[in-house]
């Protein structure tokens, strides 16, 4: 993850994204304890123009850099990294306002716990809502924290439904 | 005490200490099992040609039970 961090650096140094955030599992590992992943998840923006190849200048200098791509991915040290451009106003806001945390000696950004709830939140699935779950139990985020991003987001709806079904007695 | 009691609680003693490791040496651990989860994806869905061809973003992982943590 150290080289994941140093390329991510690097990247942005060099222009060719303007910002990026770990989420996904990797991020949630901040703040539980840690969960099987197949692979780092990275939310990026990219500068203008942007273009219907929105990631080809990422893989471009990933292959300059000897990372080949694997799948959807991009094979990074020990880690296949999903390039994902922010694709909401919520993913744009979590991006934002990441968190600079320090990955042994290197800086590296992630997802700030509320907004890695609120997107687990906005996708849906069974894996998302045990993510929304774990982070609850750890107290990085509050249910109340949770729902008043989530309306912020036109999620309120979802939010009531996801109460009901898991922490409403 | 019950054999089922002291199991809860080498249990919850053991999740403890997990969510007690720092944020690098969890990734760490992730990295140790990552290989092992790969390969019991593969062996479910045969016809994925990647480990990550067929999974949207942000989803490629196998909770675990989760506990207290604020590193």
């Amino acid at each position: 993850m150290k080289e994941v961090a140093e390329l991510l650096n690097a990247m942005r140094d060099a222009g060719v994204i303007s910002e990026y955030a770990l989420f996904g599992a990797i991020a949630q590992m901040r703040y539980t304890e840690p969960v099987a992943t197949l692979d780092a998840d990275v939310l990026v923006a990219v500068p203008p123009p942007q273009t219907l190849e929105l990631l080809k200048p990422i893989y471009e200098f990933c292959a300059a850099r000897g990372h080949r791509p694997e799948g959807a991915a991009i094979r990074v040290g020990a880690w296949p990294v999903q390039f994902v451009p922010v694709f909401s106003r919520l993913t744009q806001e979590a991006l934002e306002e990441a968190e600079s945390a320090d990955f042994e000696g290197i800086p590296l950004r992630v997802v700030r716990a509320d907004h890695l709830a609120v997107i687990a939140l906005s996708v849906g699935g069974a894996k998302d809502f045990a993510r929304i779950l774990g982070l609850l139990e750890s107290s990085s985020v509050s249910r109340e924290q949770v729902a008043r991003l989530a309306a912020r987001h036109g999620l309120a709806d979802a939010w009531t439904r996801f109460e009901a079904r898991f922490l409403n007695d | 005490m019950t054999e089922t009691r002291k199991l809860l609680e080498r249990q919850a003693t053991w999740q403890k200490r997990r969510a007690a490791l720092t944020w690098p040496e969890k990734v760490h651990m992730a990295e140790a099992v990552r290989e092992s989860a790969a390969q019991l994806s593969r062996a479910r869905s045969p016809m994925t040609t990647g480990v990550s061809a067929s999974r949207r973003p942000g989803t490629g992982e196998v909770p675990t039970r989760q506990t207290k943590n604020d590193n």
